[in-house]
Parts: C-alpha cells; structure tokens; sequence
C-alpha cells in the first residue's frame, strides 16, 4: 500500500491510529449524511467494523516485519509514541503485545458481529451507529494505549456511548439501567483517575536506567537519556510501562507510606482495582451487569458481555499487578477470594433466575471470577521455589478465559435475542419445544451453551480448566470451591437448555412468530460457533500469542518476589 | 514401518473414524436418504472399520509381545507400553497437557471390546430404531390439550450421537493423560446426557439427562480435586511419568511418596530454607534434597498422595454409578435400549472401574480399601433393589450397578486382574441382557415385566439369548471344568475375596459375604426377569398376541454377542492366548505384590496368592454353590411356582417397601441437596435485589437528597441573602429617590457639602502610602 511506503514508525503510526479511529471517522461521515437511507446507514457502518477488522488482522497476522505481530515476543511490539501534551509528559503511545492483541482482536471481531446483531433494531438507526462506531473507538483505544492519560480518555470515551445506547434503545426500564451502568463505572473511573495522579505525582524518571526507559518508549536514543537523567526537577510520567519498572524496584518510589501507614502503592494498587473489578465485575459490585444485559438492545449486551467486561480484567493484569506488585502480593487474598466468591456467587444467582437475559448476565459474573482467581494465584513464592510455571498456568488460563468467555457469552446474548426479536418475551418458563421449531437454533445454542458449561472441547473448559490447576497452588481451599462450580454450572446451564429447548411444545405467546433462523443470523451464529471448537480443540492458536507476555509478567513479579520482597534483611538495612 | 508407531496410527484412526462420522452426520445426516437412513449406513460402517482396526492391532501387538505363561508373582521384564503425543493443549514451563497416546495390552483389549460391541449395537439400532424413519406420535409427551406429541423422525440424529459416543469413549481409552482422560470422560458424560435425553420431548427424559450429567459432574468435581494434587505435585499428567513417581525403579516399582508431594507437604520449611539460602536456589535445592528422606519417612506427603488417589476415585464412583452417586443410572433407562446397552452397560459405566485399573499403580492401600469399601456396598444395595424392580430395563440397570460394584469390590481388595476381567465379560453379557430387552420391549411396547410372560414361543431367539445371558452373569459352569464367561470372571473375584480375607482375618470376612450375598442375589434376580418375560403364561393377553420375533438386524447382533458372552473368558483353543494372559500382560509394574497401609492395618494380598490351586478350588465351589441357590430359589418362586412371591411381600412389607423405593435415595438427595441449593440460589437472588441493589440505590438516592437539601440551601439562604442585598439595594434606591428633586440649587448645595466632606477625610487620612508613591 503506497500509504505505508514511508518509514516504519509513520506507517505503525497510521496503522494504529487507523484502528483505533477508523470507526470515528465512519461516525463522522454519518454524521454528515443525513438523508442516507437506514438500510445503508447499517450497511456503512457494518463496512466500517469490516475494515477495523481487517486492519486488526493485519496487526496481528504473525511475521517479524513492523505492523505484522512477532509470535514469541515477550514485551511491546509495534509501538508508536509521539508528544501530546508536553507539559505533562503527556503521550500519544500506543503498542500490543501477547496481553493485548487478542483483545483487540476480540473486539473487532465482536464488533462486526454486533453490528450485524444490529439489523433489527429501527429506532433512530444513524445515531445508534454513530454511537456504535464511537464506541469501538473507545474499545480499541482502552486496548492499545500505553499511556495512563490516554487510556483514561479512551475509557471515558467509551463510557458515554453506551449510556446512551442501553438509554436510548434498551427495554422498559432502559434509564435506570443506563443511570446505574454510568454511575457504577464512573465511580470506579474516578477512582481510578485519583490513583493515576497519585502515581504521576510520585513517579520519577530519572531513577530509571537508559535501557529501562528505551525499553519503556519514554525516549529514543541514550543521548535523551543523559539529558533527561540529569534532569534538575522530578521528571512525571504517564507511561505505564515506565511506572511498572519504577513498580518493581527494590526502592520503587511508590513504597513511601502514605495513609494509615501503608504504602502508596497498596493505595494506588486498591483505588486502581476497585475500578477494574467494577467492570470486571465481581461481587458485590456487579448488580449493574444484570439491569444493563436486561434492559441492553441484543447487540450491545453483546459487547457489553464481550468486550466491556475483558477491560476490568485487561486493567487488572497490565497495570495494576506490574505497577504495584507489592500490593498484589499482599492482597492476592482479597483478588482470589473476591473472584472465588463471584464464581460461586454469580452460579447460585443464575440458578434462580426466570429471566432469560439474566440467567446469561449472572453466568458471566461466574465466569468472570475464574479471571480474578487465575490472574491472583500468586503461587511463585519461596514455599514453590520461586516455581512460577504454576501462576503462568493460572493467568494464561485467565487470559484464554476472558476470550473464550468473549465468544460464549456474546453467542449466548446473541441467541437470547434470537428468540426474542421472535416473541418478544424472556420469561425462561414460558419457553419450551424450541429445539423441534427451530433445528438450527437448538443445534447451535447446544454448542454455545455447552461451551459456556466448560464442556472440553469447547473454548469455555480451557480457561476454566487451567485457571483452576493454578489456583490449586496458592490456595487449596479456594482451588476447591472453585472446582465445586463446576456442579453449579452444570445445574443451571442444564436446566435453562431443558426449559427453553426441550419439551414437547412452546408454551409461551406468539407461537406463529417461531420461524427458523434467517441466514443472517447462521451468519453470526456461526463464527461463534466455528471460534468455540478451534479453541477449545486447539487452544494453542491463543496460547501461541498470549503466552510469551503472560509468561513475561509472571517473571517478573517471579523475580520480584524473590529479588525484592524475599530479599535478605541484610541487604535491604546495608541500603 | 516401525510396530511401535503402526498400532497407534491404527488405534488413532480407529478412534477418529467414528469422529469422522459425527461430522460428516451433523452435516449432511437428513440429507442421506429419507430421513437420513442411510446415515446408519456411515456410522455401523465406521464403527466396524474401528473395530477391524483395533483387531488388528491386537493382532500385531500379540505377535511382538507373546503372552508369556504368567509368572507367578512380579514380572519385572513387563512389557512396556507404547506412549507418545500428538500436541499440546497448553505448555507452560515445565508444565505441559497435551493429547497423547498410552497403549499397553489393557488400552488394546479395550478398543476391541468397545468396538466389537458398538459395531453389534450399531447393526441392532438400525432395526430398532426404525420407528424413527416416519413421523412419530410420542404418547409419553403429552401436549398441554393432552394429545400425543407429533413430530418427525430422528433416526440420523441418533447414529450421530452414537458416532460421537464411540469418538469419545475411544478417545477415554487411548488416553496418555490423567487430563486427556478427564477431557473424553467429560465428553462420553455429554453423549450420555444426549442420548438419555434423546426422546427430548418426555419430561421425564429429559429429567434423567440432567439428572445423569449433574450427578456425574459431583464426581467430577471430585476429579479435579485429585487432579489439581497430582498436577501442583508432580507437575505432570502423563501416566508413565506420574507411575515412575510414584513407583521408581530404584525402589522395584513399590509405591513411594514422590519428592513432590513431601515438598509440598513440608512447603512451609521448604521456604524457610529457600529464604535461608537468599538468591542460591541450587544450594538450597541440595538442602531439601537432602531433607527428602526424612521427611519421606515421617509420612509427609502421603495424605496427599491419598488424596489424589481419592480424587481420581471420585471421578469413578460418578461415572461407574457408584454409591453414593448411583442414583442416575436407573433413571438413565428412559434413553433408547441401544444406547443402555452400549452406553450404560458396557463400556462408558465401565469407565471408572478401567480408570481405577488404570491409575492402579497410585492408589495407597488405604484408598484401595476405600474402594472395596465403596464397591461392596454397591453391590449389595444395588441388587437388592433389582430383587423388587418391575420394570426389565430397570432390573438391569441395577444389576448393572451391582456388577460395578463387584468390579470395585475385587479391585479394591488387590484383584487387579479380576476386577477387569468381571468388566470385560460383563460388558458382553451385559449388552446382550440390554439388547433382549430391547428386543422384548420392541415386541411389546412395554417395560413392565408383570405385563409380560410367555414370551418364549413367540420369540424364541431373544428367549434363548436371553437365557445365555442369564447364565453368564450367574456365573454358570461345572467348577474346575468348564464355564460360561462370567463364572470364570466371578470365580476370580470370590478367590480374591477368599485370599484377602485369610490375610486379614475379621473384617475381610466381610467382603467375602457379600461377594457371595450378592453373587446368589443376581442369580435370583437375573432368573426371575427370565420367568417373568418368557416362562409362564402370558399375563396380558394384548401384549403377547402383538409380540412377534425381532427382525435379523436385530437378533444376529444377539447371536454374535450370546457367543461372545460363553466364550469371552476362554482362551483360543490349542493356544495360550486369551483374555486372561492379555491382563495378566498388561498388570501394571509393582501392583501384583503383597502390600500393607501405612495408617491402617490393611494388607493387599497379591493376586498370584488367590490362584493358589486350594484357594481357588475352595472359591469356585462356593461361587457355585450361592449361585444354583439363587438359581434354584427363583425357579421355585418364579418358574415352577411352588412358592407365591407375594406372601413373602406381605410378610416383610416394611423391606419390601424399602427396597421398591429404591432405599429412599432420591428422596433424600431432593431434600439434602437439591432443595437446599435451590433455596440458597434464591437467597443470593434475594440479596441482589434486595440487599446490593438497596444499597446502590441507596447511595444514589442519598447523592439525590444532598443535592435537594444543597439546592434547598442555595434556595433558603444563598438566595435569600443575595435577595435581601438586592431588596435593600432597590429599597435604598427608592428611598434616596426622594432627594432627586429637580432643583439645581439643591444639587449645588449637596456637591459643596460633599466635596469638603472628602476634603475633611482626605486630611484626617492622607498617607503617601495610599497615593502609592
């Protein structure tokens, strides 16, 4: 392509910056065509999600070329950093890695199918793309920023779309969820902002070695580093893979006491948290999945579940453990326990629930919980020998879970909207028979379902499998109970196929509207479906991406637990 | 080619074949000949190639390993199995799952047994299945209006399922891993749920599909737990790696504690060491080395080495409907009767007693006890149910369960051999027992025996078939000459029984009895299913006048198997080739010694001991002898009459009523567990909705009302003092208006007046300060 014929960082640049705001700048053309008809609205705004698609593709597709993604690379790749707002060392700087670049695939992904979930919906159809667009530019920004300021605005940027999508299109009582979905998340983001100056105030760049900060993308050459390191006021920064390294130091900046006489960095490490796992989300800070899956149109539960979710989980695993280590090893309890008890939690409420939507909404509180335990484990301590293969089973498991979870629970949202665009209620004992009125649907939601039962085989066993392993290691207890899930989910997931999809008849209203699935939608249907088996029958395909990286946190926090944490009195008292 | 890399490559293909068929069903099934017929075609067909394969490959493995003339006591120079992997599902490190391959003679005589009694339930199915090629009228699911449900037939659907079953329980077989294992054992429990759950419309399938998958993943949950020990320990799943673990060479494959396990036992020392040794983790290493055996002698470790154990037991006691969680497999009885025979019969409930064969080489002698624990009480309860059950498929099932329990029984008391060889004669006879039913069933359209009778000269194949089945799992044969297939699988488990109780007198009689209590049960139960259905006078006249011969699909399956389940415990003639040497073969290294429990005074007896020719004299004899006495007790209950079953009835009513409840099982599970659950999920909905959202909606109300009394406060004061100001400044106005009269003079006047007023401050105040200079 002649646009990227240029040096390599300008083309990154482009190529970055293209799939980030490819869908901005769908949104802004929307904007201006206000006498499009709908049906080419939908259409634009499908070939705009295409094109991020396939641009994201071609990030990820492997080969060691700049703009392709090197397979077996442990830290960033593809990085672009240009000055944003220099005053506060403000940067644009973008990059993936193993962590991220599923992610971002996941969402592009997501966001075709949800967009192509959109057709049904008729109510103010250009806004509702725009919104959609903006809010993939969100999504993919939060994914690919390396900047805290940055990915602070791309997480607001996110917020507000989708406010406006549960509020505007969503079901009966569709302001209330959307009030309650914007509240929670903005008090986390609020948090989160606190936690994020507090570490900006404290962080210095001048303690950090020229190759630490080349590494970091902070500067370009050594002879910025001289200048730099001999600098005459603190040097502030935003870059989070510089504050990760200042993180892990045997005399990291973040150690000073603060309140309560605890560290700054446990501080940061609970603000920083309390806002992912809000997202995330765990118990009890969840009761805004419920309203907002209920009340969402089929395609933004989609991505709500999809893609919205992964971000607590994404905070959790690239910023807070990196950055304050110190604090995720003291409270592993807390992470672990919080995502056994929303595993355990999450099964129990879905067992109860007559709603459809809800039942879905609560199994993703479940399976979001293995995220928690698996990234929590810490097991790489000085009873294991500092062994941390067993952690980087737990979080790669994690990781392979956001995904799988990704897949199952958008194909299940997508499913439950299936069945209701036909007739139009959710009330799960008003169901029945469906499998002999819709062969194709009762085939595909087996799949799906049982994927999300964690049946091997399927994507949903991997992640949950291996997160369990892992737990085992740093708590046995908690590795039990969370093994004991397995019962529950059973039990719900078995009951809800034997409601909806077995019997003899349909018991609810509009029997007359139960016509087979459209082609569009064993077009959706169907690359879920397809995703399912490929990863739960070869998970390497995810595993070959995300297990260099993973691999690489966990030895760090490896090497600081033994370098740092471990480390003689002796030496520390010589400092 | 190499043998070592052609019998996997068959057992792979023969493994996928089935696969290949599920796959190519789900796709192009209905489209195969009116409602998908000839999808059968493509199912029995790779079924059969499998089991062709397979076949061969015992073949092959015969000629490279011969069957040596079992040396009595350990045979060191075992041969060693063929393992391997095909890729990995995840590498980590040092840790690695990945799908692999362990073949020995026990995973070969497996696939054959599988296979060649799928490929006779395939050739059956297709006759008895035909009900599904037109529109079904299902009565037993009623519409809200009451008529019968009607729909359109499933036959493909069905062979689909039974494609992937075989899939999955080959793939169980041919396993390399613990995880692998886990992974199929999950699968075959799914094809189970399908399949159980196949007439989807009837409630009551559908409530035994769950019922079977939800029961089973208990067990599982148990697995896991085994699992995670194994796997945070020994750092593998691999079967040859963990049994060099667990039984090195160095100690002659007896069992020992693996240095991982004492490690995590003792994690707490192992970091102060590792902390002592700050940043030389190889010296420290030495250090815990050089701890190891003293640690290994105190007995760390060895409860968790239990534990794993009991865990993967566990996993056994859900899928070979063990007690406690032998509740499913009855229920299990409303899938079609192929799928009883095949699924529920023979080879996926076998699972867990070949997954304790299996994994036998890590079981302590306390879990092993634990074992026949289990299955001794199985096996009693179990067929005392079947004494009272009516309905044919249901007096199956239970014997069923009785005969796994038979299976744990021996295993569990050190009859390795004799647990395995109970299960693969079992599966013959077993199927063949489902398979009449099936046939008996199909002939009269219904299960219940006190509806039957008679039934001998209308189909007098099933009849006989039947009757060879019943005598095989009576254990029929002259003792010391000849016997049909089970007397010879029986007699190994009475000897073994008789064995272990001489090494631990007092509680080994205990197992000894009800070995032979349940022996003499299933004689009586088997028999009286057998008088009921075909001796006798028809009892329903609608029902025999209707009955009719099965067509040949389905009775040369029979013949097949009723030949399979005289001869499957003999050797070829003039050779010494048979199932018994291939077991005896394929014995893991180390487990056929006499061992003792650390924490129990349990002694194992080696299996040799029970061959001894007194002992095992003694125990055919008995064998024998318990068995003519049910035999003779239900002739004279059932067949000749003499007695009426019913006066017995009356007089233990309590029992009888007992039994017929299936010893209140299900109740109690409905009340202890169920119940409890779904209350304690509505709790938690409750505290959503009641609690969280209280609370969320709380705070949100309260920010409301700040922000009211914030905005009554702006309104109260802030205004008001803003209005007062503006009240007093339009007030001030209005009173200063007076002074604006018109008149210049008046004007004149005030600007004197005031301008020596600020003359007469400026010179009372004046500082250069104040000028700024």
């Amino acid at each position: 392509m002649p646009l990227f014929d240029s040096s390599n960082s300008q083309m990154l640049t482009w190529l970055l910056s293209l799939i980030i705001f490819l869908p901005s700048f769908g949104a802004l053309v929307l904007c201006l065509a206000y006498r499009a008809s709908d049906q080419s609205v939908r259409r634009f705004a499908l070939l705009t999600t295409v094109a991020v698609l396939a641009l994201t593709i071609w990030l990820a597709w492997p080969g060691t070329t700049p703009g392709h993604f090197t397979l077996g690379k442990p830290g960033m790749q593809n990085m672009v950093s240009h000055s944003w707002i220099p005053g506060f060392n403000i940067y644009y700087l973008l990059g993936v890695d193993g962590i991220s670049m599923p992610l971002v695939l996941l969402t592009s992904f997501l966001s075709v199918l949800a967009m192509w979930a959109s057709w049904p919906i008729v109510k103010h159809v250009r806004a509702y793309c725009i919104l959609f667009l903006l809010l993939e530019t969100g999504m993919l920004g939060v994914f690919l920023s390396l900047d805290f300021f940055l990915f602070y605005v791309f997480w607001e940027v996110m917020l507000l779309p989708m406010y406006f999508l549960i509020g505007v299109w969503g079901g009966p009582r569709r302001e209330y969820a959307a009030i309650k979905f914007f509240l929670f998340t903005l008090v986390g983001s609020v948090l989160m902002l606190v936690a994020i100056l507090m570490l900006y105030f404290s962080s210095d760049l001048r303690i950090l070695s020229p190759s630490q900060l080349q590494a970091s993308h902070v500067i370009v050459d050594q002879s910025d580093a001289a200048r730099l390191i001999s600098a005459g006021t603190q040097q502030h920064t935003f870059n989070i893979l510089a504050l990760s390294e200042m993180g892990q130091m045997s005399d990291s900046p973040f150690a000073k006491t603060m309140i309560w006489g605890q560290k700054l960095s446990l501080w940061a490490f609970l603000l920083l948290f309390i806002g992912f796992v809000i997202k995330l989300p765990s118990v009890p800070v969840h009761t805004w999945l419920p309203d907002a899956h209920v009340e969402a149109p089929t395609p933004i539960s989609m991505i709500l579940a999809g893609v919205l979710l992964k971000m607590g989980g994404y905070g959790v695993i690239r910023i807070c453990y990196p950055i304050c280590p110190d604090a995720g090893y003291s409270l592993a309890w807390l992470v672990c326990g919080l995502g056994t008890v929303s595993m355990v939690y999450g099964a129990f409420a879905a067992l109860a629930q007559k709603d459809f939507k809800r039942l879905v909404a609560y199994s993703s509180v479940s399976h979001m919980g293995y995220v928690l335990l698996g990234i929590g484990a810490w097991s790489a301590t000085a009873g294991l020998q500092y062994n941390s293969d067993y952690w980087s089973v737990g979080m790669n498991g994690a990781m392979f879970q956001m995904i799988a979870h990704g897949i199952s629970s958008a194909g299940m949202f997508f499913l439950v909207g299936v069945i209701y665009d036909r007739v139009h209620h959710r009330n799960l004992d008003q169901f029945g028979g469906l499998f002999a009125r819709m062969p194709t649907y009762g085939g595909i939601s087996m799949v799906i379902f049982f994927a999300a039962l964690g049946l091997p085989g399927l994507c949903g066993f991997i992640g949950e499998f291996f997160v369990v392993l892992g737990a085992w290691s740093y708590s046995k207890a908690l590795a039990i109970i969370a093994a004991s899930v397995v019962i529950l989910t059973a039990g719900y997931i078995l009951w809800t196929i034997q409601r909806v999809y077995l019997g003899p008849e349909y018991k609810g209203p509009h029997p007359e509207a139960l016509v087979p699935m459209t082609r569009r939608e064993i077009g959706i249907a169907a690359p879920l479906v397809a995703f399912a088996i490929l990863f739960g029958v070869y998970p390497s395909v995810l595993f070959d991406y995300m297990k260099p990286s993973v691999q690489n946190t966990v030895n760090q926090m490896t090497t600081w637990t033994s370098d740092v944490k471990d480390a003689p009195a002796v030496t520390q008292e010589a400092k | 080619m190499n043998p070592n890399s052609i019998i996997p490559t068959l057992l792979a293909t023969a493994w996928l074949l089935p696969l290949a068929s599920f796959v190519f069903i789900v796709f192009f099934g209905p489209r195969m000949g009116r409602h998908g017929q000839r999808a059968a075609t493509v199912a029995t067909a790779a079924i059969i190639a499998a089991c062709l394969l397979s076949f061969t490959a015992l073949g092959l493995w015969l000629f490279q390993h011969p069957l040596g003339h079992a040396a009595h006591g350990d045979h060191a120079a075992a041969v060693a199995p063929l393992a391997g992997d095909w890729y990995a599902l995840g590498s980590f490190g040092a840790l690695t799952i990945s799908v692999g391959y362990y073949i020995d003679a026990l995973t070969i005589a497996m696939f054959c047994m599988v296979t060649l009694v799928a490929s006779c339930i395939h050739v059956y199915s297709n006759g008895y299945m035909h009900g599904e090629l037109h529109d079904v009228i299902d009565a037993l699911a009623p519409l809200s209006n009451g008529e019968p449900m009607r729909r359109h037939g499933r036959f493909c659907r069905f062979f689909q399922c039974l494609s992937l079953f075989c899939f999955s329980m080959l793939g169980l077989v041919i396993a390399g891993n613990v995880a692998m294992v886990f992974v199929f054992w999950e699968l075959v429990g799914i094809c189970s749920y399908l399949l159980i759950g196949f007439w989807r419309e009837r409630k009551s399938a559908s409530n035994a599909a769950n019922k079977a998958f939800i029961t089973n993943r208990v067990g599982d949950f148990g697995m896991i737990i085994g699992l995670m020990a194994l796997w945070a320990s020994l750092g593998t799943f691999s079967f040859s790696e963990i049994f060099s673990q667990v039984r090195p060479a160095a100690t002659e494959h007896r069992l020992q504690v693996p240095d991982g396990m004492i490690k995590l036992a003792k994690q707490g020392e192992v970091a102060e060491i590792v902390k002592r040794h700050s940043g030389d983790l190889d010296a420290a290493q030495k250090e815990i080395a050089a701890q190891l055996p003293d640690w290994r002698a105190q007995g760390y470790g060895y409860g968790l080495l239990m534990l794993a154990g009991l865990g993967i037991f566990c996993g056994c006691i859900g899928k070979s409907a063990q007690f406690p969680l032998h509740v499913w497999l009855p229920d299990a009885m409303e899938g079609p009767t192929p799928v009883s025979a095949l699924i529920h019969a023979a080879t996926m409930v076998a699972a867990g007693v070949y997954l304790v064969g299996r994994f036998y080489p890590v079981f302590t002698p306390e879990v092993l006890l634990v074992i026949a624990t289990v299955g001794a009480i199985t096996l009693f309860m179990a067929a005392t149910i079947a004494l009272t059950a009516t309905d044919i498929k249901r007096v199956l099932a239970y014997s069923t369960v009785s005969q796994l329990g038979f299976m744990m029984l021996a295993l569990g008391i050190g009859g390795w051999i004799a647990g395995l060889f109970h299960l693969f004669t079992h599966a013959f006879f077993k199927s063949l027992l489902f398979l009449c039913s099936g046939s008996v069933i199909h002939a009269c359209g219904t299960n219940e025996m006190p509806q039957m009778g008679g039934l001998k000269r209308r189909m007098p194949i099933t009849a006989l078939t039947m009757l060879i089945g019943c005598l095989a799992i009576a254990g029929a044969g002259i003792p010391t000459v000849v016997g049909l297939s089970g007397f010879h699988s029986k007699d190994y488990i009475v000897a073994q029984d008789l064995s272990f109780w001489s090494h631990n007198p007092g509680f080994g009689g205990i197992f000894f009895f009800v070995a032979l209590i349940g022996a003499a049960m299933t004689a009586f139960y088997m028999f009286r299913l057998w008088y009921m259905t075909f001796a006798g006078n028809p009892r329903d006249g609608y029902v025999h006048h209707h009955a009719h011969e099965s067509p040949p699909s389905m009775t040369v399956p029979l013949l097949i198997l009723s030949l399979m389940a005289i001869v499957a415990a003999w050797n070829i003639p003039f050779t010494s080739i048979g199932l018994d040497g291939l077991l005896h073969q394929a014995q893991p290294l180390g487990t056929a010694q006499t061992v003792t429990g650390q924490l129990v005074n349990v002694t194992m007896p080696a299996e040799h001991l029970a061959h001894a020719h007194e002992n095992s004299l003694k125990a055919e004899w008995m064998a024998f002898a318990v068995a003519l006495t049910g035999f003779i007790l239900s002739t004279l209950f059932y067949g000749a009459r003499k007695w009426n079953p019913d006066e017995v009835r009356r007089a233990f009513s309590p029992i009888y009523k007992f039994l017929l409840h299936k010893w209140w099982f299900d109740e109690l599970y409905r009340k202890v567990f169920v119940q409890p659950a779904l209350r304690v999920s509505d709790w938690v909905a409750a505290i959503d909705k009641k609690g969280l959202d209280v609370i969320a909606d709380g705070l949100a109300r309260l920010v409301e009302w700040t922000s009211r009394i914030d905005d009554w406060i702006d309104r109260v004061f802030v205004d008001d003092i803003i209005n007062r100001l503006a009240r007093w400044t339009y007030s001030l106005g209005i009173s200063l208006r007076v002074l604006q009269t018109g008149n210049i003079r008046q004007y004149v006047i005030w600007i004197t007046v005031g301008t020596v007023a600020l003359f007469v401050l400026m010179s009372m105040y004046w500082d250069y300060a104040i000028a700024g200079i």
